[in-house]
This record gives structure tokens, sequence and C-alpha cells, in this order.
């Protein structure tokens, strides 16, 4: 195996501010917005590319309008769905919602023939954003689970010695 | 549960990294330990300041001090930044992921249309 490895390409941004608690995540795709917008909005779409583990999702209802609910289920945590309600339906540009307590928001910006993206996620306080961020957004992957079942296994290793 | 075994030793760290000046010391230190004064220079603040900073930085764990006692050289403590990582990468790899699904899938997406 060679000494330094090639990281995995790191492509999605990552920034935390505690002050306003909002986590942001930003990505550029070679697409134009008006698809990423219906990717993020067509039950159909969402539901290839939702579950982090590559899997279609067991069931995705989205009832696209202002106060219209969502609910993304994943195969493997079915007991454990992302669902919300949604805020604002601005297409192309913008897509609010609200989900477990926090507010999301989809930004999209044209940029040399492509879309930036921008997903910001603003939690209640300082302490529900570390409640965010250690649970994941979506507490329903199995990959997020797996991570923090590692982790976890490495934490109680490291306090029992 | 174990996870919440150091939470309070990375609100910490996160405390002292939602300071832009902080980041950039800390940005600073990843090219190699700096003394107060090789800091002062780059970042035009005064030396109390600096300090101010760097004691936030050493509490909570992110940069320790280097071998000469002395200059007091300060550097970035692999085992605290770590610990920060590790904690946010689960996160991000699920973002990570999911947007790379996204992409393969926006490419899909225009294919069907080409056809």
């Amino acid at each position: 195996m060679p000494l330094a490895q090639t990281p995995t390409q790191k492509k999605t941004g990552l920034v935390i501010d505690r002050r306003s608690h909002t986590i942001k995540l930003t990505r550029n795709f070679d697409a134009p917005r008006a698809e990423i917008f219906e990717a993020w909005t067509n039950p159909e779409h969402v539901a290839c590319w939702w579950d982090p583990a590559g899997e279609p999702l067991a069931a995705c209802e989205i009832d696209l309008r202002p106060g219209g609910s969502f609910k993304f289920i994943t195969k493997d945590h079915p007991d454990m769905p992302f669902a919300g309600t949604y805020l604002e339906i601005a297409p192309p540009g913008r897509l609010t919602f609200e989900a477990l307590g926090a507010t999301g928001r989809v930004i999209l910006e044209e940029a040399h023939g492509g879309t930036n993206m921008a997903v910001e996620i603003e939690c209640r306080s300082a302490e529900h954003l570390d409640q965010y961020l250690k649970m994941g957004i979506d507490v329903g992957t199995a990959q997020t689970l797996d991570n923090l079942v590692a982790y976890a296994r490495r934490r109680s290793a490291v306090s029992s010695g | 549960m174990a996870i919440s075994y150091d939470t309070d030793h990375l609100s910490l760290a996160f405390q002292a990294l939602a300071d832009p000046t902080r980041r950039a010391i800390l940005a600073r230190l990843t090219q190699g330990e700096a003394t107060v004064s090789q800091l002062m220079e780059p970042f035009e603040l005064s030396q109390p300041t600096i300090s101010k900073h760097l004691k936030v930085l050493e509490n909570a764990g992110l940069i320790e001090g280097g071998r000469d006692a002395q200059r007091r050289p300060r550097r970035l403590a692999p085992l605290g930044m770590k610990d920060v990582a590790d904690w946010i990468e689960p996160f991000r790899q699920q973002w990570e992921s999911r947007l790379n699904n996204l992409d393969t899938h926006l490419a899909k997406m225009k294919q069907k249309k080409e056809i």
C-alpha cells in the first residue's frame, strides 16, 4: 500500500458557524438550476439520490406547497424518516423547509454554466447544532449510524481503557 | 452514551473555532510552529490580543507549546484537531455521499433529456 494515499476527493464544502448555529454545505454541479431544483422536489428524483448508502428510498412523499409536508424513508431505517414541512418554494433558486426542528434552505445560483448549491441548516441554538451534527441530519442512514457506532466504540475504548 | 464522553472538550474546541482570527492562526500553524511575535506580524494584532487567542486555542486542546520553552512557540495539537475532525466526519461523509449520488443522478437526467 502506498504510504501517502490520496484522500477521497472532497467536493462538498462544510462550514459550521456556531454563532448563527448554522451548518452550511456547498457544492458545484454541472447542471442547470432548474434540474437541481427538480431533483430536490420531485419524489421520483429524490428517491434516487437521498440515501447516502446509494439505495433508492423505500418511500418518498412530497406535497410541494408552502405548509405541505414531505417524508423520505430509507430502506435500512424505515423507523427513522426524514420528515418535515415546506416553507417556501421558489424555483429555480430557493427551497426552504423545516425538519427535525431546524430550518433548511437550498440555495441555487448560476455559475459558469453550472450551479453553485448551498444547503444551509439553521438550528435553534448552539446546543441544537451540536445535537444535529452528532446524530447527522438523517439518523436514518446506515452509513451515519455505522460511523457513529465506530466512533462510539473508539470513545468507549478510550474511556474504559 | 460513550459519545458524550468529551462533549465539553468538543464544545470548547468549537467555541475556539468559531472565531475567524483563531481559525487563521490555526491555518498558519499548519505550516509549522510559530512564536507569538511571529504570529503578530501577519495578523497585525497586538501581543496581548494574540496571546489571548492562543490561550483560548490552548484551553480547547487545539494547540500546544513547542519544545523551546524560552520562545514558547506554539504548534497544532494533532489529537485535539483530530477529535474535532472525527466528530464532524460522519456528518460530512453522509452529505458527501448524498451529493455524489445527486451528481450521478443529474448526469442521468441530462442523458435522458438528450435522447
